[in-house]
Formats: structure tokens, sequence, C-alpha cells
């Protein structure tokens, strides 16, 4: 994928993400998501909130392709999720870095093994792998803990190897749903500031949280999710 | 795919392999066991068979001719044999009524036998040779007899061809072929040996196919249980791959190839096992019987057949695996 970090490059006039009366019900008849609408566009730092259940992961869901809308159209990265083949769902991955709340790391490698693992395993080759896993990971400030293993870390160290791993392949986008959810305050705070980082470098955010803390300090768009459908959005305005 | 990431991947394979090794031994010694019968089965079949093609050659056809000189036995004794002038004897019997007056005229028919399908070989039997082996088993009495006639040419024995066959299973249709040509009188042969011959071959053939058959299915269990194994184990790995994109290609090849080494380990082992118990086994059948096949006539094949059952099972049953895993829809990224 081509370098768009220069976030002028794009600027906020395409939609990287667009939802068209989007719904989603899982098979055991939950009602998760109900006509969705909405466009984020390149560059944009987005807040998902609600309450627990209403529909926030699913929304995350249904961008990752990790599940299939019911109904509706959803483009991601100009990729048309809803006609889009199995086969190509890795491309679409490709453009995108997700980090999980509960950081996901290899146990049995080591902080640089898991970042490269990302790289590994899309294909790049070993030279270009050692370059951008340092980067990476003097970025979110671990250069010197990349020989340590996972469980020699902090939560929020932990989760500061999750980004590097979610950026080191360069993505578009950073998928991000509760990643500070298992991280003290503090290093919740450093963590949405690093995302900010990021941001500011032209790499759109999405990120879920229950922080409200978090939503009040640094002031980006929310959108608000209530019972499977968007009750609140600041696009451009305050909530 | 790049030949770097394929080096990454193989290498996270070999390091599964290890990583699993309780189980990979576990594998390894049921796919030895079933690879290890299986080759028993190949070589007791293998053995069988030569021995049957033994008693096979030494299962010969007679084919008697219409020989003149059968006809002056007794009366015609003033004719000469294999004079083929015209005249008719006391009985009536013309040389005309015979094919076959001489030996030249003999030995042409063996050639023409020998053209025959699944003719393996026809050797000319003359009268006097005939004579000869009949009264091998004579006692002497008997014997002075038929010596006396022989010296009278007076040999009762016509000429004959003695004839081996390829297939005994073909043996009744070759019998009716040979049957057919001009100049053969009558058949001798031993056919309830031929077919029993025939239908212990097939027994083992049949048999052999089947224990195979079965013991690659075992072995593709097997295979595929372990990689399950390892699935579950690494299925941290798995999510990670599929959320940053890897294909499905990439993310099966450290399975395969576990699949593989196992298969392959397996191999190795059955056939260093079976060497060994060939040699014992053999030292003393052929003490007792002499005689069986060579290991190494067989190693190259056994060695082919157990890569191809390791390789095939470790391969199949991991894909099989890890595809029923990667179409599942939903949920893809999580853990455990
Ligand atoms: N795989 C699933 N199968 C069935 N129902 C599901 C599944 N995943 C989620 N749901 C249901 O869909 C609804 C929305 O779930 P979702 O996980 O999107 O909520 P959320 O906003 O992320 O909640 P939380 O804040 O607790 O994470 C819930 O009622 C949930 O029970
Ligand atoms: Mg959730």
């Amino acid at each position: 994928m081509e370098q768009t970090q220069q976030g002028f490059q794009v600027s906020a006039v395409k939609p990287i993400i667009e939802f068209r009366g989007v719904s989603k019900t899982y098979q055991t008849g939950t009602h998760a998501l109900e006509d969705v609408n909405i466009k984020i566009n390149s560059g944009e730092f987005v807040f998902v909130v609600g309450s627990s259940g209403a529909g926030k992961s699913t929304f995350m869901k249904l961008i990752m392709r990790e599940e299939k809308a019911n109904t509706g159209k959803i483009v991601v990265n100009g990729f048309d999720l809803t006609k889009m083949k199995r086969k190509s769902v890795p491309m679409l991955r490709r453009t995108m870095g997700i980090v999980f709340q509960d950081f996901r790391l290899i146990p049995n490698m080591n902080v640089f093994d898991n970042v490269a693992f990302a790289m590994h395993v899309v294909g790049a080759d070993s030279r270009n792998i050692r370059r951008e896993v340092s980067k990476a990971l003097s970025l979110v400030g671990l250069g010197h803990k990349a020989r340590s293993m996972p469980n020699q870390l902090s939560g929020g160290e932990q989760q500061r190897v999750g980004l590097a791993r979610a950026l080191v392949n360069s993505p578009d986008l950073i998928i991000a749903d509760e990643p500070t959810g298992n991280v003290d305050p503090n290093m919740s705070y450093e963590i949405v500031s690093l995302l900010t980082e990021i941001n500011k470098r032209g790499t759109t955010v999405l990120m879920v949280t229950h922080d409200h803390n978090l939503v009040r300090d640094f002031h980006h768009r929310v959108i608000m999710l209530d019972g499977g459908k968007i009750v609140a959005d600041n696009a451009g305005g305050d909530l | 795919m790049k030949l770097s990431s394929v080096k990454y991947l193989v290498g996270e394979g070999f390091k599964n392999t290890w990583t699993n090794r309780l189980m990979t031994i576990a594998s390894v010694g049921v796919l030895v066991a079933c690879m290890v019968i299986i080759g028993l089965a190949v070589m007791i079949s293998e053995n069988v068979n030569m021995a049957m093609g033994n008693l096979e050659k030494q299962n010969v056809v007679m084919a008697y001719m219409e020989d003149y000189s059968w006809a002056l036995y007794g009366d015609g004794a003033n004719q000469k044999k294999g004079d083929s002038t015209e005249k008719a004897d006391k009985n009536g019997i013309r040389p005309s009524d015979y094919t076959i007056h001489n030996e030249a005229e003999a030995k042409a028919l063996c050639d023409q036998i020998a053209k025959i399908d699944n003719v393996a070989s026809v050797t000319f039997v003359s009268s006097k040779e005939g004579l000869e082996s009949a009264t091998k088993s004579m006692l002497e009495s008997q014997k002075e007899y038929f010596t006396f006639l022989e010296e009278k040419d007076q040999n009762p024995l016509p000429c004959a061809a003695k004839i081996a066959m390829a297939d005994m299973e073909l043996f009744d249709e070759t019998i009716k072929k040979i049957e057919q040509l001009e100049g053969i009188d009558s058949i001798q042969s031993n056919s309830g040996l031929a077919q029993t011959l025939a239908a212990i071959k097939n027994g083992i053939t049949v048999a052999g196919i089947w224990i195979i058959a079965i013991l690659m299915i075992i072995s593709l269990v097997i295979v595929s249980n372990t990689i399950r194994v390892t699935m579950y184990t690494r299925k941290l790995e798995i999510g990670i791959m599929k959320a940053v994109g890897a294909t499905d290609t990439f993310v099966r090849l450290p399975f395969v190839v576990e699949g593989m080494v196992i298969g392959i380990i397996s191999a190795l082992i059955s056939e260093g096992l079976l060497y060994c118990c060939y040699r014992i086994a053999t030292e003393t059948i052929i003490k007792t019987f002499g005689g069986v096949i060579a290991f190494s006539e067989m190693a190259w094949v056994l060695l082919l057949l157990f890569m191809g059952i390791g390789i095939l099972s470790g391969v199949i049953g991991s894909v099989i695996i890890i595809s029923k895993y990667l179409r599942k829809e939903g949920s893809e990224f999580a853990a455990i």
C-alpha cells in the first residue's frame, strides 16, 4: 500500500469508511446493528462509545470483515465489503492495523519477533522487516525492550507492543476495540496520546472506549451507539 | 509468495513440530506401526508371489501332437518313421490323416505355439525324450519293454511340446488356443493347481490392498489429530495472522510442514525397522526354505511407499483440518 501517512495528501474529503443502511443480526436473533449510516473520512480520529451491548464491537467487526452485514453496503478503503470474496479479505486486512484489548502477544516470542511476525506472515523480506520493526518500536518508545519477553513487560508496555505490531505494515486505518480496557488510567492516556500522534501522521484511527475521561480530554470525533443505532455523532462539532 | 516468507513459515513448521514434540512422537509412533504393517504386507505378498511363480514354472503343460509315428505303433512296423509316402496301412490309416510326420514339422508347430499370447516358453520333446522321461520312474522290467520298442522304432509316444505360461489366470483361455492349433492331439495339464495358485495370488493382492487402504486412513486420522492439537495451541498465532492479512496459504503452510515432517520421520524409521526385522526373519527363513527376495530389491519401493503415505497423510490431514477452521466466519481473531 502507498504511504498515506502525510495527512494533507488525502485530506478529509474522501471517506475511508462508509456504512449505508447497514444492519447486522446474529444467528441467535440478536439485532446488534440496525440501519447504520455513517461516513468516516481519511485522517480522522474517531471514538466509538456506548453502553455494553450497544453494538460497538459489532460495528468494528463489520469494518474488519470479521462479520458480514445482513443488509446495506459497507465500503472500507475502497473495498466493497458486501460484495467481497473470502479470498480478498487478506488484502483488505493489510490496509488496517488491529489492536486488541487483551494485547494478543505471542508469549514465546520476544518483543521484536512479535512485531516482526506481522510482517513475516504477509510476505515481507527480512531487510524491510528489521528496518520497519525498529522504527515501529522506537515510535512506541520500546526500542530498548526489543529483546524482552512479553511477560517481562507491564500491561501498558505490552499494549504498546501491540500498537507497534498494528503499525508496522503502515496501514491506512487503525482499528482498536477498547485498547485501554486492560491498562491503568495513566497508561491509557499514554496509549491514546500515541494513537493521536500516529493519527497526526495521517493514519485514520477508530477506537472503542468506555473511558469518559479519555473522550473528554482528547478532542476527537465521537460516535455514540445505543441499541444498535447511532444516537449521536459530533462530526465537526461537540457532543 | 516470496522465498523469504516461505523460508520463515517452513521454519515455523519445524518449530511447531519441536514445540509439540510429545504429540509428534506419539503420532510418529502410530504412523510407524501402520507403515511397518503395510511394509510387512508388501514383503510377505512379494515373497509369496515369488514362491508361487516358482511353483507355476514347474507346473508345465504338455501338448501331445497328432504324430503319424504313433499310428505306426503295432502294425505299421514295416514303415519307417517320418516316411510320408502315401501308403495306407493295415488299418487303413494314411500318413495324410496326420499333421505331423517328422521332427521338423513338430518343431514348426512348437514355434506356432510360442506365438500364442501368454505362452512363456515352449520346449520340443521328441518321442525319444518323452519315452526317456516316462520310463525314468518305471521299474526295471517295465522299462525294458519300452526300450525294446524304441529300439525297434516302435516308440508309442508322439512328439510333444512342453509349455510354460506367463499368467496362470489366463490358463484356460490359453489352453483353448493351443488346442485349436492344427496338429495338437491332446493336452495334459494340472489346471486345478493352476487355479488354486491364481486364487491364492489374487487373495493376497486383495488383502494387501485392503490392509494398505485401511492403514492409510488410520495414518490420515492420526496426523490430522496431531495437527488439530497444534492448531488449538496456536490459535493465537492464527488469529493474529488473519488479523494482519495473511492469506490462507500462509496460515496453512507451517501446519502442512509439520504434517510432512511427521510423515517423513515416520517413513525413515519404518524403513530402518523393517530392514532390521527382515534381516532377522530371513536369516532363519533362508536356512529352512532358501530363496527370499533381498531387502535391497524392495528398499526403494518401500521407502517410496512410506514417503508417499507419510507425506500424503501429512499434507491432506493438515489441509483438511486447517481449511475447516479457516472457513469459519466470525470471531476469527479470537485467541482461545
Ligand atoms: N457472536 C455473537 N453471536 C450472537 N450475538 C452476539 C455476538 N456478538 C455480539 N452479540 C450480541 O450483539 C449485541 C452487541 O454486541 P457487541 O459486542 O457489539 O456490543 P459492545 O457494544 O461491543 O458491548 P461491550 O461494551 O460490552 O463490548 C449484544 O447484545 C451481544 O450479546
Ligand atoms: Mg465490545
